[in-house]
């Protein structure tokens, strides 16, 4: 019998959580509805979120190759999609060259040397001579695949414009060969940073996630999986000192990442609690930029024990 | 099921979540997975089809939570009170009596619901035709009838007393009345609130800017800011003239040097489009500085299109007031200025050479210049040699007179005089006035 969604769903949580990626009911769901229905999932987020993690978790959870393509300004379809292999192509035309002297030999006339040019085989365009880019690699992958496109904010819009066809149909044109359709529909991730606003031409074919930072509890158990080895009262600290720390007016505020790394660093110092010595020490892990650190630095001892207490 | 479906999309797009047909399709078959069961993961599942940014999500959760709440509501002691007395009741003949009377609260506000459907509620647009809604649930729900026979009854009791049954039916029946009309109170609030606020903007956009009082100040800055940004959205894009004009040949070689110097791919020098520096002059004197106050508001919500925007004031002398703007919000920036440099007797003549010597040497060929002003001189010297000068070296001059053209050149006005010297002159007394003109500013000045 067909399991119904909500098992599907808390068997997809079970299964990250498995492979040290902790996430809440609303990625979970995102991520059985983009398989079910075949939709790209468009997910935004602050940085360090765990936005780019998910689609890796997602390719080790379905045991399936990951693509990742890189956006980045002045990214454009040769690097993204296809290119040709001028240098081979070249090649091939000079080899032509030699062949077509021995074919056209003892050809009489122009109009018999022409209809055996015509009947000579031509690979000039054809996949052999086809570079193909990840997002051509991963459509044309027969096992199915998963694919990140990683800060599609930072392309040019021309780009957006280049994955619609991509994103809709799985399809790439390529004028000289065609379309190429996938078989097996590949996962699309997308993420972004929110630096520019997305088209909503793009907008409209994907599932939209939004990942916020992660309350307390989940916070707790993500660094729980993540850092194993800090002791519980540490970790508990911890969590609550960057909670903490996202209310104050921060230029940038510390992320789930910063907080992992700043529990690293923690067991580094082989520290047994949490102090305002340590806090301030250590501050330079969860901040960085220099006026954050002025600012934090007066509210530490508010900060420390409130974190003690809560 | 399509059909509440279509019904919470509109309610969505009332509260500014903008879902279109598609994404409403998509939802359709989110709820064929899903299935209706778990009414979380339908939120869930919902949310990540119809709304795309961090506001519609919120948005989204608030309108789901009250969508789907409104329907049934149990009020028990009610119930209770009237599971007592069905034992005493005798013969109702009328279904909608019969309905009040035996059945509970639930089976009563399904009723309801659908006697709501049936008059087209979600079609509810003006808090006027809330009575008129009421009015036609009632009557789709038998009231006319009940009330027939509560007349009929009223005669029957003994001793001139009104018997249990008519007590108590009439007690139902207005206990339904305050249900239905707070059922299409919510409703309104749903369905209808915004499509006022439509209107409203739809008022402000159209009516004389000089005319708009100034209690409705906030909601014509939350409408500034919304056409703002659609202004923003139409030219943030910074167009490439690709593949038109010459080869780049400095890059198309070194692009193709791996293929033995030959000239596979081809680049194209290309112009990137500028986007404006713009200097504004606005004249704040009595006349014209409610203008003047739209057309800051409106320039300073465009910072995300326009690279650099200086602006300055006058009535009789100028003075510049960017910094003012840069430091605060919109609103106190504008008082300030306004109460400045404000009231007082124009002097074009005076701002003018005020101007050449304050900036003439910071126009360039990429600088827009735009004044806005009613041209009245108040018959003070004609200085428009100094607007030539600005001409001559600015890449264009718009003027913008609120006045309507029939009015130009009378009185005091000196308008074909300074227009003259510039690129276009254009009417701006409204809201929509002053849109199209700052859009083709921007188109323009590309």
């Amino acid at each position: 019998m067909k399991k119904g969604p909500s098992e599907e769903i808390s068997k997809i949580k079970k299964g990250f959580s498995k492979l040290k990626y902790i996430c809440n009911d609303q990625i979970a769901t995102a991520v059985y509805l983009a398989k079910t229905l075949e939709k790209p999932i468009l997910i935004e987020g602050p940085p360090g979120v765990g936005k780019t993690e998910l689609a890796n978790t997602a390719s080790l959870y379905l045991n399936k190759e990951l693509y990742r393509l890189q956006c980045y300004e002045g990214l454009d379809e040769s690097k993204a999609l296809y290119e040709w292999r001028y240098g081979k192509q070249l090649l091939y035309t000079q080899i032509l060259k030699e062949q077509l002297g021995d074919v056209l030999k003892d050809a009489k006339g122009l109009k018999e040397s022409l209809s055996r040019l015509m009947d000579f085989e031509d690979i000039f365009f054809s996949e052999d001579f086809l570079e193909s880019r990840p997002l051509l690699q991963s459509l044309s992958n027969k096992n199915g695949s998963v694919l990140l496109i990683d800060e599609i904010d930072k392309a040019d819009e021309e780009f957006e414009a280049l994955l619609l066809e991509i994103l809709s149909e799985f399809q790439i044109s390529i004028p000289e060969l065609g379309t190429i359709k996938s078989e097996n529909k590949p996962l699309v991730f997308l993420t972004s940073n929110n630096s520019r606003e997305i088209g909503d031409a793009l907008k409209r074919r994907c599932l939209h996630l939004y990942i916020p930072f992660p309350e307390a509890k989940l916070e707790r158990q993500i660094i729980k999986t993540r850092v194993p080895e800090l002791n519980k009262n540490i970790q508990k600290q911890l969590v609550n000192f960057v909670q903490g720390l996202r209310d104050l007016d921060l230029k940038k505020v510390p992320a789930i990442s910063e907080s992992i790394d700043w529990a690293r660093t923690l067991i580094l110092l082989s520290a047994k609690e949490l102090d305002e010595k340590l806090a301030r020490e250590t501050l330079n892990v969860l901040l960085k930029y220099q006026q954050d650190i002025e600012v934090t630095q007066k509210e530490i001892p508010r900060l420390i024990k409130e974190s003690a207490s809560r | 099921m399509e059909r509440v479906l279509t019904d919470f999309v509109k309610v969505l797009r009332n509260s500014n979540v903008q879902a279109s047909p598609a994404e409403t399709l998509d939802a359709i078959s989110v709820i064929n997975t899903i299935g209706l069961k778990d009414r979380e993961l339908l939120k869930k599942s919902l949310s990540l089809t119809l709304s795309k940014t961090p506001q519609e999500k919120r948005e989204f959760y608030r309108c789901f939570d009250e969508f789907f709440n409104s329907e049934l509501i149990l009020d028990n002691p009610i119930k209770n009170l009237q599971k007592n007395k069905t034992n005493e009741v005798k013969e109702v003949s009328s279904n909608l009596g019969s309905l009040l009377i035996e059945s509970d609260q639930a089976d009563i506000m399904l009723s309801i619901a659908e006697s709501a459907e049936r008059a087209d509620i979600a079609e509810i647009k003006y808090f006027t035709q809330r009575a008129v809604f009421t009015r036609r649930i009632l009557e789709n729900m038998g009231v006319s009838e009940l009330e027939d026979e509560v007349r009929l009854m009223s005669g029957v009791g003994q001793d001139g007393q009104p018997s249990a049954l008519e007590k108590e039916l009439r007690l139902n029946l207005s206990n339904l009345r305050e249900k239905v009309s707070d059922y299409v109170e919510k409703q309104f609030l749903l369905y209808g609130d915004i499509s006022g606020e439509h209107l409203r903007e739809k008022i402000f956009k159209s009516l004389n800017m000089g005319q708009i009082d100034k209690s409705y100040m906030h909601e014509v800055h939350s409408l500034v800011r919304k056409m703002a940004k659609k202004l923003v959205n139409l030219h943030s894009r910074r167009k490439k003239n690709h593949r038109k004009g010459k080869l780049d040949i400095r890059k198309t070689l070194r692009e193709n040097w791996s293929n033995q110097g030959i000239l596979f791919s081809l680049n194209w020098k290309y112009k990137k489009v500028d986007r404006p520096k713009l200097l504004v002059v606005c004249d704040v004197s009595g006349s014209v500085g409610a203008y003047a106050r739209f057309m800051l508001m409106f320039l300073f919500s465009l910072t995300e299109v326009v690279s650099k925007i200086r602006a300055f004031v006058f009535s009789s002398e100028l003075g510049e007031i960017t910094d003012d703007f840069k430091k605060q919000q919109i609103e106190p920036a504008i008082e300030l200025a306004l109460s400045r440099h404000g009231g007082g007797s124009t002097d074009y003549g005076q701002a003018l050479s005020d101007f050449v010597s304050l900036c003439l040497d910071d126009i360039d060929r990429k600088t827009t210049v735009v004044i806005l002003g009613d041209a009245r001189n108040n018959f003070g010297p004609d200085k428009s040699h100094l607007l030539k000068l600005v001409y001559d070296r600015a890449k264009q001059v718009y003027w913008l007179n609120p006045e309507g053209k029939y009015r130009w050149d009378t009185g005091d006005s000196v308008m074909t005089t300074y227009s003259a010297h510039c690129t276009k002159v254009m009417q701006c007394g409204t809201l929509s006035q002053l849109e199209r003109v700052i859009s083709t500013l921007l188109r323009t000045s590309i």
